[in-house]
């Protein structure tokens, strides 16, 4: 990329202040990409109450439990005294990110939240309907408080229609779906091909997505918005493709593993070493012939048996079966460098190591470390995508919980200490959950 | 009618194939102008993709492009030529975003670098979507879906244990990679509008899905922590968890909350076993035994059950699960039809076909508007006459020695 010797540029997003209500992974994933361009993010949490699957999966996990590897993402595979500042789960997407905390479930915190609301441009949250209604966040009520909010709800299917209630993880939206009928091994169930993730990250680029189209919308017309996000449509978007071959054919597709719908050969095959495995896919005959050549003899220097698309797809299991016995006598990473340079379209199916190794993403600066005081120093995957005008870097490591409520209630809400005080002893300030909670 | 945020939001879309035009496609739902620049004659590689609705030879009955493409004009130009590249230059001076996903190099080699644009037009937001990106070691290698989720996404936690790594559906990570650029343009967009100065995004599967937080970026700070090294994680691991056939399907639970097994046990009738010491409590129930004697007895209450009865008990109960559906059943789903999801679009060579709704939804609440259904997907070249005359005002006596010349 170009340099320049400017100034240092300021980041599009400073200056838009956002409440963050969100949980587990889609909601937390939006709320990342905003504040990695500069958005004040401010985690609106409490400390009577612990959102499992997101500041860890229990509040006091036992070292046992952990140690076990049940519970897993502590620093050293150790709690620690609190651990809900301590989990991987929670502080690799919060970097950028603040905490505060208030009661909400008494009127005294539903005016400190009206505050919050007044003084912010907008609200994101993927929580079950209930939970918010409890929570107090509704577009009426937000509305009147800051006619001007942009206020984007993620939530499973919706916040209308008959499974509004419904509460899942985005896994089981993906089952709802139709994913789970369209990736798993050949000739086998769904129960033997696993499960996928996908549709949290997708949901949160999806969210932020919508939070800008919001805020495009306050600017165009003075008036804020209420935005929708449902998990479960979005994802069914990016099945688009598959929803257009049905309407075509009302046909349901059988598991193709590892292919591909036009190219071959595709597939994963094994390496030397446990679970060492290369990807590579065929897209033209040049390709295949560097291929074949480079496996050399046996089966596949029947060269006119295999020379265009249509015969290698018919012969596909005999070629993986060649391919396989190539790849296993070699190092996944040593044999993707091999056949990258050799124009093969090939990857090893990179672990963590592999990944904090590959000198491609060490000389893009990928990773960033990051200094928690709680959790210690680590590298996190950095920023998404990179910038010409400005050399964007993580500004700090995950909140603590409850760590900037000063900022919050003095600076941003401009109450005083001895209103700070009042509020520290009517629970709504803290940086410990109640004992009561496990 | 509605004011859609992108409107008046010139795009430029020099993409092709599926993560480019996925973000491009996102910028006109929500009102963008987008002009797809194609390949005189061929055009998108997309149009050649199977399945088709027709025999494949007329380049418009590709679902994959028909979904990818809705909303866009089509303009056919031959950047190689030196008339094409002109008419390029002056949309560039009119456009607010250019979007390309080529191999990085070839724009450069078409004098349609960032540098190059950004001299005619300072403020343009330019998105560079690549495999790799525009640096680095690994730049100018080779890429495919399952090549990249393999290398930067979770795909060795993907499949079965005791198999290889397993894909997803087709094109899941280009989709994911087009709509992270479409989130990055738009908030880049707003700080170029803000300062008048643009900017140059480079975008690339590898990083994007390096940081993707479904289990990738949690693992690799886990991996940080403690020197986890993670795979393939079973489908059932805890009691409660798992994929169970049911009397007309399959339904996926995970009752990984510690909390939800005894509402789980409950709704199956196995309340007694909340009694007995060995499921008592949960680290009675994280003996690895238990799993495989849970599913014994959940077994055959499942297959008692159909996924609709199971579905509405889950909700009741408040156990998490989702059923095993394919495309067709999602496209009886009652739940989908009362919000109106799918869309209804008649292409002129496919004709009627039923299309997934929009990502998010701007018009909730006491806003009563409706955005209407999407446009079709342009016919190759479909907008070209129209472009070169009403937005650059040229005589159509030009546009027919252009089109003599093959470069529109």
């Amino acid at each position: 990329m170009v340099s320049k010797d400017k100034p240092p540029k300021k980041l599009p997003l400073e200056g838009i202040r956002i409440l963050d209500f969100t949980v587990v992974w889609a909601g937390p994933f939006a709320t990342q990409l905003l504040a990695e361009w500069g958005a004040e993010v401010i985690r609106v949490e409490s400390t009577k109450f612990f959102p499992s699957t997101t500041r860890g999966t229990l509040a006091r996990p036992s070292k046992e439990l952990v140690q076990q590897g049940g519970i897993g993402g502590y620093p050293d595979k150790d709690p620690g005294h609190r651990p809900w500042n301590r989990a991987a789960l929670f502080n690799v997407h919060a970097r950028n990110k603040l905490s505060m905390t208030v009661d909400l479930t008494n009127p005294e915190g539903q005016e400190i939240f009206a505050d919050l609301v007044s003084k912010s441009d907008g609200l994101i949250e993927n929580n079950a309907i209930a939970t918010m209604e409890r929570a107090g966040v509704s577009w009426e009520k937000l509305s009147k408080i800051n006619p001007e909010f942009v206020l984007v709800r993620m939530p499973a299917f919706g916040i209308s229609g008959p499974y509004k209630s419904y509460r899942t993880f985005g896994s089981h939206m993906e089952s709802l779906v139709g994913h789970y009928s369209l990736f798993g091994y050949q000739g086998e169930t769904p129960e033997a091909s696993g499960t996928s993730l996908f549709a949290d990250p997708a949901s949160g680029v999806a969210g932020a997505l919508a939070f800008m189209s919001g805020l495009r919308h306050r600017r165009n017309t003075g008036k804020g918005i209420q935005i929708e996000t449902a998990t479960a449509e979005n994802f069914a978007n990016q099945l688009g493709p598959h929803i257009l071959n049905y309407s075509m054919e009302e046909d349901v597709p059988e598991y193709i593993g590892n292919r591909h719908p036009v190219y071959a050969p595709q597939g994963v095959y094994p390496c030397k070493g446990e679970d060492r495995w290369i990807s590579i896919t065929i897209t033209d005959d040049l390709e295949w012939q560097k291929l074949s050549s480079l496996i050399g003899s046996g089966e596949l220097s029947k060269k006119d048996d295999y020379n265009n698309v249509q015969k290698r797809r018919m012969h596909h299991d005999v070629i993986d079966e060649e391919i396989s016995k190539w790849t296993i006598n070699h190092d996944s990473i040593e044999l993707m460098n091999i056949l990258q340079n050799n124009g093969i379209p090939a990857g090893a199916v990179m672990n963590e190591k592999d990944a904090f190794e590959d000198p491609h993403l060490q000389q893009r600066n990928y990773w960033e470390e990051l200094t928690h005081p709680e959790a210690g120093t680590y590298k996190y995957p950095g920023v998404l995508w990179k910038s010409n005008a400005i050399d964007n870097k993580l500004r700090r490591a995950a909140p603590r919980l409850g760590e900037d409520n000063e900022y919050v209630y003095k600076t941003i809400l401009g109450y005083s200490n001895e209103q700070y005080e009042a509020y520290e002893k009517n629970g709504h300030i803290g940086m410990d959950y109640d004992d009561s909670i496990q | 009618m509605f004011n859609l945020p992108m409107s008046g939001v010139n795009v430029l879309d020099l993409t092709s194939n599926a993560a480019g035009p996925y973000c491009t496609r996102l910028l006109a739902d929500y009102g963008a102008s987008v002009i797809k620049v194609e390949i005189p004659n061929s055009g998108d590689p997309a149009r050649k993709v199977p399945p088709f609705f027709d025999d494949g030879e007329s380049g418009e009955g590709s679902s994959l492009f028909m979904f990818l493409n809705t909303g866009k004009q089509s303009l056919t130009l031959d950047l190689k030529d030196n008339r094409g590249l002109e008419v390029m230059k002056k949309l560039i001076i009119n456009a607010d975003i250019l979007v390309e996903n080529f191999r990085p190099g070839v724009m450069e080699s078409l004098s349609l670098d960032y540098e190059s644009v950004s001299q005619l037009n300072n403020s343009i937001v330019y998105t560079s979507i690549s495999n790799f990106g525009q640096t680095g070691p690994h730049r100018d290698w080779k890429g495919s879906d399952l090549v990249l989720y393999g290398m930067g996404g979770p795909m060795i936690n993907t499949g079965h244990p005791d198999k290889e790594p397993l894909q997803l559906a087709n094109y899941l990570p280009s989709f994911h990679v087009g709509a992270t650029a479409a989130a990055a343009t738009s908030i880049a967009l707003w700080g170029a509008e803000a300062t008048g100065e643009g900017d140059w995004l480079d975008i690339n599967f590898f990083e994007t899905l390096m940081g993707h937080i479904d289990r990738r970026s949690t693992a690799l700070l886990n991996h940080q922590y403690d020197g986890t090294i993670s795979t393939r994680p079973p489908v059932a691991g805890t009691p409660g968890s798992g994929i169970w056939p049911t009397a007309d399907g399959g339904y996926f639970f995970t009752t990984v909350l510690a909390n939800r097994f005894p509402a789980m046990a409950k709704m199956i009738g196995a309340e007694h076993l909340l009694e007995d010491p060995l499921w008592a409590t949960p680290a009675a129930r994280a003996a690895p035994e238990r799993v495989d004697e849970f599913s014994a007895i959940v077994i055959l209450w499942m297959l008692e059950h159909t996924k609709s009865e199971i579905r509405d008990e889950v909700e009741k109960v408040g156990v998490y699960g989702g059923p095993i559906n394919n495309i067709g059943e999602l496209l009886q789903d009652k739940h989908f039809e009362e919000r109106n999801f799918f869309q209804q679009i008649k292409h002129p060579v496919s004709g009627s076909l039923t299309y997934p709704g929009y990502n998010f939804r701007m018009t909730v609440g006491d806003q009563q508007e409706d955005i209407s259904d999407r446009r079709p997907a342009p016919l190759l070249g479909e907008n070209t006459d129209e472009i070169l005359s009403n937005q650059l005002g040229m005589d159509q006596s030009i546009i027919e020695s252009l089109r003599k010349a093959k470069v529109v």
